[in-house]
């Protein structure tokens, strides 16, 4: 099946200058993990993710330390994220986007997303958006189908 | 691709209860729930016709996830801005019995001026992938009355022309800006124009008082099941009859989608006011909104009175 007929044809996107603050917003408002970041023209320029933000309101040296207990208190925690909130999202976006076109398979798609540790990710024509695919969404589609006779 | 913004979107609930009447208890025989608004019905019929569109505007709450969720089941294209509090309920009692619509509304949540920004900046972002513009219903609370003429202005500098659905003093507003095609009702004109408009006569008048601000196409309801069509090519009056209508809710919008997709398509204006029309009627025909397909829409075209009025 094609990747047209399961993603989500939402263009909620934002601009490279939208601050983190509204970003986060959008994406507990949008309840979605990650937005595409767009140029004036749906160009996909970059990905945001929720998790790409809790990075960068950590210190440097905890990816060094790859143990959650290490987290600085949540006050610490709370004043890196309201002073990170001012920033462009350019500054945090993974600019590498993975992204797919509306006729990749949906079994490509999942797979690649699996190996990327992607939950998101947009979906283009021509470089604009045009949609998103969702990791939960292809896992349903892909259960529902008719098994596909395995090759002797 | 077509783009329909509707501002003040509604989850539509229609109830069908036999013999309706103010003050008393009922248990409706059918209820049907659909996400609505002018610009959102307009997505769904032209969907059903086979027509892509992108629908666009304001969407708060558990209603606005409801209507976004089944705008995406529909595979159609969003761009909704999430806001705070509430997307509104339009309660619509349809009495089968008496055949009278009784409609109540919602004002909808509040839009602040940040809202309305990052609103305008998607809209220019999608206009440069748009052939049209439908520009549909009321303005939610917040939104300044005259917004339409904005979008209207900002949609005219790029050369896209732009369908307005509107009442009241967003329409008027909207009106001043030259629209390429305006859907005015009857008891508004009146209201606007400071005259009865029962006569055919007067009506024509008002409509070509609309088309002088630079609107290409005008249509105004005439009577319950009829519209007159100020267009380029002359005025004309369609209409059809009442056999088998169960509810006219919806009606408006498919004739909005008619008209686009037929326009879309290259028919000449009689063929597009024929098809506009038989989309209203097939939409008439049945509680559910929107059209069937396209085949039980052309096979009602043959039901439409056409008339040439100058």
């Amino acid at each position: 099946m094609r990747i047209c007929e399961v993603m989500d044809r939402d263009l909620t996107a934002l601009s490279p200058d939208t601050p983190l603050s509204e970003a986060i917003e959008i994406l507990s408002r949008h309840r979605v993990s990650g937005i595409p970041v767009v140029d004036p023209s749906g160009k996909v320029l970059g990905f945001v993710s929720e998790k790409d933000i809790v990075k960068a309101a950590l210190p440097g040296y905890f990816d060094y330390l790859q143990d959650p207990s290490f987290i600085p208190d949540y006050g610490q925690f709370q004043k890196r994220l309201k002073k990170i909130g001012l920033d462009p999202v350019s500054k945090v976006m993974a600019k590498d986007v993975v992204s797919f076109s509306e006729e990749d398979s949906d079994f490509y798609v999942a797979i690649t997303l699996i190996r990327n540790h992607l939950k998101r990710a947009p979906v283009t024509k021509n470089g604009v958006l045009v949609g998103v695919v969702n990791r939960a969404d292809l896992l349903e589609r892909i259960m529902m189908e008719e098994e596909s006779p395995s090759p002797a | 691709m077509i783009v329909t913004v509707t501002l003040n979107p509604a989850v539509d609930e229609e109830y069908v209860v036999p013999e309706f009447r103010p003050g008393g208890w009922f248990r409706a025989t059918k209820v049907q729930r659909s996400p609505g608004g002018k610009g959102i019905n307009v997505s769904l019929v032209l969907k059903q016709l086979g027509l892509e569109t992108a629908a666009m505007g304001f969407l708060a709450g558990f209603s606005g996830e409801y209507i976004r969720d089944s705008l995406r089941r529909a595979q159609i294209t969003t761009n909704f801005l999430h806001v705070r509090g509430e997307t509104r309920t339009n309660v619509y009692i349809v009495d089968e019995v008496g055949k009278v619509e009784t409609g109540l509304a919602e004002p909808g949540p509040y839009i602040g001026e940040e809202e309305i920004a990052r609103f305008l900046s998607n809209y220019e972002r999608i206009l440069k992938r748009t052939s049209l513009v439908v520009l549909g219903g009321s303005l939610p609370p917040g939104i300044p009355q005259d917004f339409y003429c904005e979008l209207i202005r900002i949609a005219r500098q790029r050369d896209i022309p732009t369908f307005l659905d509107a009442a009241g003093a967003p329409l008027l507003a909207g009106l001043d800006e030259g629209p390429t095609y305006a859907k005015v009702d009857q008891r508004f004109m009146a209201a606007y124009e400071g005259v009865a408009l029962n006569s055919l006569d007067n009506l024509i008048e008002a409509v070509t008082r609309v088309h002088s601000l630079g609107v290409e196409w005008v249509i105004a309801s005439y009577r319950t099941y009829g519209n007159v069509f100020f267009t380029p090519e002359g005025i004309f009056l369609a209409e059809f009859d009442r056999k088998g209508i169960v509810s006219l809710f919806g009606s408006g919008e498919s004739l909005v989608a008619g008209l686009l997709l037929s326009g879309r398509e290259g028919m000449g204006t009689k063929e597009r006011i024929l098809f506009g029309m038989a989309a209203a009627l097939e939409n008439a025909l049945h509680v559910e909104k929107g059209v069937r397909d396209r085949s039980s829409v052309e096979k009602l075209i043959s039901r439409i009175r056409f008339e040439k009025l100058s």
